[in-house]
């Protein structure tokens, strides 16, 4: 396997992992938020972008911590067949149906770039009564998205890598 | 093309997709947007991420890293131990004890978490390597920990009725109410049949030898302290949740917080317990959002399509059946379409179609969140589809094989489906508790 290849898949997967690593300190973000709000419900008026904040804290978690959890293996498969194959023959599959999944992220992608690009011509901004902006949140979903699909195609080297016994 | 005969590909399709082994939210994934542009064109290209956006506002679901996060603190600090100590000490002169004290200890988890995580991984570590040194029989002790921590989706707070209460559009303070009392029953009949088991087979389940059992009365009841922390636990949680103190969110949020610092004054906060809950509650949180993800993008497709009134019309007029013969089949297909498929997927992508259907047919949405509820647990243990099954697989010691593990879930699928039917003869069951509590 060419040398940039392999280079390529070193890159990504430290980017996710660094990427993921920090998207997994969110939930103490998550949780400060929350807590905060019933703070502020009970003893002061009640804060208005705690909700919002949470939501967006909620899917840079999720989107962001997909392509190190990928990276680990820990997407479910359905493995009635998929599990009595020899690795090599996983691998050989994978790197097929890998496409499929590289194909759904594509068209999320285009998706969201259409829709951060609206949010970004008209200064959307969400409907209530702290009426944040939607544009970063969307570029942050993008960002996420991206990686994922870098991620994806990481995973395919390394299918097709472990298909002709290579070791990367 | 018919709309029916394109519902009815795109199902098979997601099937065919499955099989091969692709990640799930890959598949289902692929399937909704490939469907989307064949039928709308590139305008069917923003479908995908606006079922993004959309699972951005379902606000309630906040609370799932969050549980997982709880649960996660509970087994991984090991707090769950001295619980499971108590349990052992009261219940191992029984015959078959060690059973009931780990369905026991399941209750407990369940009543501070919402998934079956939790219970599956204090189950594995804790009690599961204690139960087989103590000859047990492998096979039911597989079942047992497995039967019992799918509890974790029926005893509130359940994370299942907290997304179906938001595709069925009913408050969620009632539908885990409605679950506390099938889910309590449940566990009964668990401790019934392995009661019943260990009577007629007692080398199932051995009495402890009589040097154990010589635990002082004093020694006995020091060990009840064990209890106290799950039921602060609990109160910080879904007692502030039920008072109305906190909303559903913010109270996940107070558990999470109070699991937290009861680990750290406990001295159990160590840098390892932090690394590996963080680590397992992203990589449990990622797998079930991008599954969600994907599988909204497929419901709206679907829906597109009016198969919400086309399964109307198939049921109601074409069948021309009564509304308890639609029910039981409803229900018959879920438990079908849930050993094979992904049983978060077949939420998100089925209770759309099903809900509007009960409700026609004028049954109680609340009653049938729980009837829904036992369905997913069953699915959650039936190969070759379900979490608690491959969850098992990755946990269980080596001398459990996966033959073990499938033979060992036949009984308890048995008490479940019996439970089901019980729910379902006597609705009472489930909306006893809301009703009186929320004067319903």
């Amino acid at each position: 396997m060419p040398e940039c290849l392999k280079r390529y898949v070193r890159c990504v997967e430290a980017a996710s992992r660094r990427v993921g690593r920090l998207a997994m300190y969110l939930i103490f973000a998550l949780m400060a938020i929350l807590l905060y709000s019933s703070f502020s419900k009970a003893f002061l008026l009640p804060a208005q972008w705690t909700l919002e904040m949470a939501q967006f804290t909620m899917v840079a978690y999720y989107v962001l911590g997909g392509p190190y959890s990928m990276r680990q293996g820990e997407h479910v498969r359905m493995d009635l067949l998929y599990a009595s194959w020899s690795p090599r023959a996983r691998a050989a599959i994978d790197c097929v149906t890998v496409l499929f999944l590289i194909f759904y992220l594509g068209v999320l992608l285009y998706g969201g770039i259409s829709s951060t690009a609206y949010a970004l011509e008209y200064g959307e901004r969400s409907y209530s009564a702290w009426a944040p902006y939607m544009a970063p949140i969307k570029i942050v979903m993008c960002l996420g998205v991206v990686l994922m699909i870098l991620q994806a195609l990481a995973v395919m080297l390394r299918d097709i890598a472990a298909w002709r016994g290579i070791d990367l | 093309m018919g709309y029916e005969l394109i519902a009815g590909l795109m199902f098979a399709s997601m099937m065919t997709m499955l099989l091969t082994g692709q990640r799930v939210f890959g598949a289902i994934g692929f399937v909704a947007v490939a469907a989307a542009l064949l039928l709308y064109g590139t305008g069917g290209g923003e479908i995908a991420f606006s079922a993004a956006m959309k699972l951005m506002k379902w606000y309630p679901l906040i609370t799932l890293p969050l549980f997982i996060y709880m649960g996660f603190i509970l087994s991984e600090s090991r707090l769950a131990d001295d619980l499971y100590t108590m349990f052992h000490v009261w219940m191992g002169p029984l015959k078959g004890g060690l059973a009931f004290g780990t369905i026991l200890l399941m209750v407990v988890i369940s009543a501070m978490n919402g998934l079956s995580v939790a219970g599956m991984a204090i189950g594995a570590t804790i009690a599961l390597p204690e139960l087989l040194r103590r000859g047990y029989d492998k096979i039911m002790v597989t079942g047992v920990i497995q039967a019992g921590s799918s509890l974790g989706i029926l005893v509130p707070p359940s994370v299942v009725l907290v997304l179906y209460g938001m595709i069925a559009r009913q408050p969620v303070g009632q539908l885990w109410l409605a679950g506390a009392v099938p889910g309590l029953m449940m566990a009964a009949l668990f401790v019934a049949y392995i009661a019943v088991r260990c009577q007629l087979q007692p080398h199932l389940g051995p009495v402890l030898p009589r040097a154990e059992r010589q635990v002082s009365l004093a020694a006995k009841l020091r060990l009840l302290r064990a209890g106290i922390l799950p039921f602060l636990i609990f109160a910080s949680m879904t007692g502030l949740f039920l008072l109305g103190v906190t909303s559903l969110v913010e109270s996940s949020a107070v558990g999470a917080a109070t699991a937290t610092l009861a680990a750290w004054l406990r001295g159990r906060l160590t840098r390892r317990v932090m690394e590996a809950t963080l680590r397992k509650t992203l990589g449990i949180s990622c797998m079930f959002m991008w599954i969600i993800m994907a599988a909204l993008c497929f419901g709206a497709v679907f829906d597109g399509l009016g198969a919400k009134r086309a399964l109307e019309g198939f049921f109601l007029d074409r069948l021309g059946l009564g509304p308890w013969q639609v029910l039981i089949l409803m229900q018959l297909s879920f438990v079908l379409m849930g050993t094979f498929l992904d049983d978060t997927a077949m939420l998100v992508i089925v209770a759309p179609l099903y809900v509007p259907l009960v409700k026609a047919l004028g049954f109680d949405l609340v009653w049938y969140g729980v009837l829904y509820t036992i369905t997913c647990q069953i699915a959650y243990m039936t190969p070759p589809f379900g979490y608690n099954l491959f969850l098992m697989r990755a946990m269980a010691p080596p001398e459990v094989s996966l033959l073990d593990i499938y033979r060992s879930i036949a009984p308890f699928v048995a008490v479940m489906l019996l439970a089901l039917a019980l729910v379902m003869a006597f609705p009472g069951l489930a909306m006893w508790l809301p009703g009186v509590l929320y004067g319903g």
